[in-house]
C-alpha cells in the first residue's frame, strides 16, 4: 500500500518532534513528580501510571467550579453572540435603508480593534455597569461584552450575500415576514459559517486570559486558564498537577473540535481574521 | 423587494439594535475613554476626577524607557516570528499537500496545537524550557544536551528568553498559517502544475514560477495577520517570565496593564493605547491604500 517509503519516515519523525511537547505533557500527567524531569516522555515506565495528579489538579485548583464557569461563559458568548450577529448581518445584507452604508463602514471599522488594548477601559465601563464583582454580575460581564463581534458581523453578511435570493424572494410573496426569512431560509442555509464562527469563537474565549485576570476577582467565579496560572503560580508547585490540568483543559476542546470538523471549510479559518 | 420603505426601515433597526448597542457600549465607549484620559491626568482610585494635562501624557510614556523596551521587544518578536513562522509554514504546506487522504493526519498533527489554549501551552513550555539541576532538565534541554551542546537556561537568560517565547509562538502557529497556505495551493489548481511538469520545469522552476505568483494573495494574508497577532502578545511572556529577565520580554500590553494596576495611572494607560492602536492602524491603512493603488 505505502509506495514511498521515504516521505512517510521524514513525515513520522517529523510529526512526532513536532508533537513532542504534548506527548510529554500528556506521559507526565500520569507520572510521579520524580519521573517528570528524568525521562524524555514525562513518564519512565507503565507501572507508574496513576490517576493520582488528576484527582490532586481537580482538589487543589477547584476545578469543578471553573469549569462550570467557563462552560457557562462560553456557552453564553456563543448563543448570544451568534443571534445578535446573524441578525444584524442579514440586516446589512438583505434590508436596504438609509445609513446602511455608514453604519456598515463604521462596525467595519471596529474590527480591527484588538479586545487586549481595550481592557482597562473596559473594565472601568464593566465596573459602572455593575458587572463584576459576585455571581450573577461578573458572568454577565464576562459575557456580554463579547456577544456581539464586528469581525463575525462582517463574515456571516459575506455568506448571507452569496446566497441566491429567489428563495427569499419567493417566501415573501407567500406573505413571509422579514423575520421569517431570516430564521426559517436565511439561517439554515449558512449553517457553515455559523459552524466556523461557533467553532473560532470556542477556541478563542476558552484560552481568554487577560478578561477574566481583570474581573473575575473572586475565587470562585476563575475561570479554567486562571485556575491553571494559579496552580503554576502559587506554592507548593505540583508539575504532576500542572499537567493533569492542562490535558483536562484539552480535552473538551479537541473533542468538540473533532465533532464540528467536518462541517468546517479550510478556507473559511483565515477569512474570520480579514 | 416589496414591503413598503418605512417597515423596512423599521425592521433593519430591530435586527441592528442589539449589535450596535453593545458594540458602542463594549467597543466604541471604551475607545472614546481611552482617548480623553490620554489627555488627563486621572487615577483608578478615582476616575471621576479629571484634570487636562494635555500632550504631556504622551510624552512621558515615549520618553519612558520601560515603554521604549516592551515597544523593542514586541517588534522584536514579530520580527522574528513573522519571516520564520511564515516561510515554515509555507513549506509544510507544500509538504502535506498530497492528494491521497491517507495523508490527512499529518495535517492534523500540525495543526493540533493551534487549538490548544496559550495559557495552557506557556504552562507546559516553561516546564519544556526548564533548566539542568542534575538529572532532572526540560524536554528542550534535553534535545540540546544529547545533540552536544550545553543546556541553557533558556527563560533565565535576558538574551534567551524572548527568541524562546518566539520559538513557542512559532510552533504554536504554524498550523494555522498552514492551513491557509493549503486553501491557497487548492486554488490554484493542479492542472497548471501539471502541464508546467509536462513541460519539463524542475521543483525550483514551478515553485518559482507557478506557486509563488499564485500564492501571492496567501502570503500577503498570512505576513499582515501575523504581524497583527504577533504585536498582540501579552499571554507568553506574562506567565512564563513576567516580562523579565531585565524586562527583556516585557510587551506593550503587560506594561499598559501595569500602569493602570501598579502606577494606578489612567492618563499614561489611555496614551499608551492610543500610541499602540495607532502602530496597529496606520500600517494597515496605508497596506489599504497600496492594495487599492495596485488593482
Amino acid at each position: 500500500m505505502i509506495r514511498r517509503p521515504l516521505p512517510w519516515g521524514i513525515s513520522l519523525a517529523a510529526a512526532l518532534l513536532f508533537l513532542s511537547p504534548l506527548l510529554w505533557m500528556l506521559g507526565g500527567s500520569f507520572a510521579p513528580e520524580s519521573s517528570i524531569f528524568t525521562s524524555p516522555l514525562g513518564i519512565s515506565s507503565l507501572k507508574e501510571v496513576s490517576f493520582q495528579n488528576y484527582s490532586d489538579a481537580w482538589r487543589r485548583a477547584n476545578l469543578g467550579l471553573a469549569l462550570f464557569n467557563s462552560l457557562l461563559q462560553v456557552a453564553g458568548i456563543l448563543g448570544l453572540g451568534l443571534i445578535i450577529n446573524s441578525m444584524a448581518a442579514f440586516a446589512f445584507a438583505r434590508l436596504t435603508f438609509r445609513g446602511r452604508d455608514i453604519v456598515f463602514m463604521l462596525v467595519v471599522g471596529l474590527m480591527i480593534l484588538p479586545m487586549e488594548v481595550l481592557v482597562i477601559p473596559l473594565f472601568l465601563t464593566a465596573k459602572d455597569l455593575h458587572l463584576t464583582g459576585p455571581y450573577p454580575n461578573v458572568m454577565a460581564g464576562l459575557i456580554l461584552p463579547f456577544t456581539a463581534k464586528a469581525v463575525n458581523i462582517f463574515f456571516l453578511r459575506q455568506h448571507f450575500l452569496s446566497l441566491p435570493t429567489e428563495t427569499e424572494e419567493a417566501a415573501l410573496i407567500d406573505g413571509a415576514g422579514w423575520f421569517r426569512m431570516y430564521s426559517s431560509i436565511a439561517l439554515p442555509s449558512i449553517r457553515p459559517a455559523l459552524s466556523t464562527v461557533i467553532v473560532l469563537d470556542l477556541i478563542t474565549h476558552w484560552s481568554d486570559f487577560l478578561w477574566p485576570l481583570v474581573i473575575c476577582t473572586r475565587e470562585e467565579t476563575r475561570t479554567v486558564q486562571i485556575a491553571l496560572a494559579n496552580l503554576f503560580t502559587q506554592p507548593p508547585v505540583q508539575w504532576g498537577d500542572i499537567l493533569a490540568c492542562s490535558v483536562l483543559l484539552t480535552l473538551p476542546v479537541l473533542l468538540i473540535f473533532r465533532f464540528a470538523q467536518r462541517h468546517l471549510v479550510a478556507s473559511d479559518l483565515g477569512a474570520g481574521n480579514k | 423587494m416589496r414591503s413598503r420603505p418605512g417597515q423596512r426601515f423599521f425592521h433593519a433597526w430591530v435586527l441592528l439594535t442589539p449589535a450596535l448597542v453593545l458594540l458602542s457600549l463594549f467597543v466604541a465607549w471604551p475607545l472614546l475613554r481611552a482617548l480623553s484620559w490620554s489627555f488627563q491626568q486621572v487615577s483608578i482610585l478615582n476616575p471621576q476626577e479629571v484634570e487636562p494635562v494635555g500632550w504631556s501624557n504622551y510624552a512621558w510614556m515615549i520618553s519612558d524607557p520601560r515603554f521604549r523596551q516592551a515597544y523593542a521587544n514586541t517588534a522584536l518578536f514579530a520580527l522574528m516570528v513573522v519571516p520564520l513562522q511564515t516561510l515554515l509554514s509555507f513549506f509544510i504546506a507544500l509538504w502535506v499537500d498530497r492528494p491521497n487522504p491517507a495523508w490527512r493526519w499529518l495535517r492534523h498533527a500540525f495543526f493540533l496545537p493551534v487549538i490548544i489554549s496559550m495559557p495552557v501551552l506557556a504552562v507546559l513550555w516553561t516546564m519544556l524550557y526548564q533548566p539542568m539541576e542534575g538529572d532532572q532538565m526540560g524536554l528542550i534541554n534535553r534535545l540540546v544536551t544529547t545533540l552536544g551542546f550545553p543546556a541553557q537556561d533558556w527563560l533565565g537568560n535576558p538574551d534567551l528568553a524572548l527568541p524562546a517565547i518566539a520559538i513557542l509562538s512559532i510552533w504554536q502557529g504554524v498550523g494555522f498559517q498552514m492551513m491557509i497556505f493549503l486553501a491557497g495551493l487548492q486554488n490554484l489548481g493542479a492542472d497548471q502544475l501539471e502541464a508546467a511538469r509536462i513541460d519539463g520545469a524542475g521543483p525550483g522552476k514551478r515553485l518559482w514560477h507557478i506557486i509563488l505568483p499564485g500564492m501571492k494573495p496567501s502570503i500577503v494574508f498570512v505576513v499582515v495577520t501575523t504581524t497583527l497577532l504577533s504585536f498582540r502578545l501579552f499571554v507568553q511572556p506574562y506567565i512564563m517570565t513576567r516580562g523579565g529577565p531585565e524586562n527583556r520580554t516585557v510587551s506593550i500590553i503587560q506594561l499598559i496593564y501595569e500602569t493602570t494596576f501598579l502606577n494606578r495611572d489612567l492618563g499614561l494607560a489611555g496614551a499608551g493605547t492610543v500610541i499602540f492602536l495607532l502602530s496597529l492602524v496606520i500600517p494597515l491603512a496605508i497596506l489599504r491604500l497600496m492594495r487599492r493603488a495596485a488593482t
